[in-house]
């Protein structure tokens, strides 16, 4: 019974709050910081730049078992998700091409929103709440694979240490 | 020998003579391949069993994959390292790595053994011809657009490519290893199968489009559609975001005498004859459950079938699963768990 309460819970959440188009509120690079005081007043929490660049940009390159890494199809790819071209031998992307990726995952999220963001809704499992199909697979099993709570940290605006 | 140990050892063999037995003779052994799109493995199945017999590795993002002629090589094309992999079909280990010209999609083998045809998906496209036995590129076909799918020709005269950006098949002579002719089409050109004629020649290539629920069919002699065939209609689609893509995967069975298509808005594989096209029959495909919304569909993406017959099967890239489905009842033999997002299948006949 909680589970069919907390279901449904969340499937009104998205329902209600997944906006027609993405609430962009992307804290475009590079931003003057922002004082603490600035940040819990805001109603909409803000997207940081140093977050995702230490903490969700590493997940797009990284090898999961039984999974692709997300890279492979999405570098330079049709998708609305299309990461940055890696130089050949490159592990990493330079700055200029991780503010660019900035700029194109956070078309992808809606701050404060985890599952009405595609970015986490899309690769999520169907089955712990994600879309019906992603072509790169079930990349995240549940809601609370580490990767998964990361992208959901940075989206409900949690800043670098 | 004492009595005991004779009726010990015939018990025990009793699951190896069970086993042989149930092979089709005639036809000798048979494996089904199917690559896991979004994972790095590719699953190989007993279609005598149904079962999982080996999980070829370390090849990430597998697109398609196809055979030496004596069966004992797989080819594989790499999307990750633009390589064609070359692997044992006994161990499942990867013994050779051919580079490409460019990012590969799927493959062919010429009828003759010879070649593999390799579509290059990245830049203006191409059709790279890897020598199996120099184990390289010997040529690259220019043609006009990225490649996604190429097939040989029953008769193995003619490779014929399908381009999803160009919109546009390719048909390249194999004596020559030169484009012969192209037909342009309104839609990205997807999965495509051909009927033969009688003196076996290729008498029509069905055509799967973008935003095309069903097929278009192309007179192979003269060049042009001549007509196209929908698919009933479904529910699926929108959820999965495939409505762009609303029927995957089609083959004719090895007798020639059926068409089998698949539709990923109706979540299910129909049954055409041949020669006419008339329906005969779907079967199901699986769905997949959500918690709070309505079942989506299992997105069917390829056909392959026994040597036999006997045995069609479905890759449903939702479900990570293979249907395999009697062909004479539509009765399901089998949902085979595999990787993930599984889509080229193909069937592997011992020589």
């Amino acid at each position: 019974m909680n589970r069919w309460v907390g279901t449904l819970f969340v499937g009104y959440l998205v329902f209600a709050f997944h906006p027609a188009t993405p609430r962009v509120n992307a804290q475009t690079p590079p931003a003057a910081p922002q004082s603490a005081s600035a940040a819990s007043s805001s109603a909409e929490p803000t997207l940081d730049y140093e977050f995702f660049k230490t903490r969700v940009e590493p997940v797009f390159l990284k090898k999961r078992a039984t999974h692709a890494r997300c890279y492979v199809c999405h570098e330079e790819a049709n998708h609305a998700l299309k990461l940055a071209k890696l130089p050949p031998g490159a592990t990493t992307w330079t700055e200029e091409e991780s503010k660019q990726n900035f700029d194109t995952v956070s078309q992808l999220v809606t701050p404060g929103d985890p599952l009405g963001s595609t970015l986490l809704r899309h690769p999520l499992a169907p089955e712990a709440g994600g879309d019906a199909f992603h072509s790169g697979g079930r990349q995240f099993a549940s809601q609370n694979d580490p990767d998964w709570l990361t992208f959901a940290e940075w989206v409900k605006g949690q800043k670098a240490k | 020998m004492t009595h005991n140990r004779r009726v010990l050892l015939a018990l025990g063999m009793l699951p190896v003579l069970s086993f042989l037995a149930a092979r089709p003779a005639a036809a000798g052994i048979s494996r089904i391949y199917v690559t896991n799109s979004a994972g790095d493995t590719i699953t190989v199945v007993d279609p005598v069993t149904n079962k999982v017999v080996q999980t070829i590795t370390g090849i990430e993002v597998p697109h398609g994959v196809n055979f030496s002629k004596d069966g004992k090589q797989v080819f594989i094309s790499n999307e990750s390292e633009s390589v064609l992999d070359v692997v044992d079909q006994k161990t499942g280990k990867i013994i050779n790595k051919v580079p490409l010209s460019g990012h590969p999609n799927n493959i062919a083998v010429t009828k003759d053994g010879r070649d593999v045809m390799v579509c290059i998906a990245s830049g203006q496209g191409a059709l790279d011809v890897v020598d199996i036995a120099s184990m390289k590129v010997i040529k690259t076909i220019p043609v006009k657009g990225p490649l996604h799918n190429v097939y040989v020709t029953p008769d193995g005269k003619y490779a014929v490519a399908g381009s999803v950006a160009g919109k546009r098949l390719t048909v390249v002579d194999i004596s020559t290893m030169q484009p012969a002719w192209d037909l342009a089409f309104d839609g990205g050109v997807r999965p495509m199968t051909f009927d033969t004629n009688a003196d076996g020649s290729t008498n029509r290539i069905f055509v799967q489009l973008s935003n095309l629920h069903g097929f278009a069919v192309v007179d192979f002699a003269k060049h042009v559609e001549t007509s196209r065939v929908m698919l009933p209609k479904g529910n699926f689609g929108k959820e999965e975001w495939r409505m762009g893509t609303p029927s995957h995967g089609i083959g004719v069975a090895p007798d020639g005498k059926t068409l089998w298509v698949n539709s990923i808005l109706a979540n299910a594989v129909f049954e055409y004859s041949l020669p006419d096209l008339k329906l005969i029959a779907h079967a199901d495909l699986p769905v997949v459950e959500r918690p709070g919304k309505p079942a989506s569909g299992a997105v069917p993406e390829w056909i392959t079938f026994t040597p036999d017959n006997k045995t069609v099967y479905v890759s449903n890239s939702a479900t990570r699963s293979m249907s395999a489905f009697d062909t004479q009842t539509l009765k399901k033999l089998a949902e085979i768990p595999v990787g993930e997002v599984p889509k080229r299948i193909n069937t592997l006949v011992m020589p």
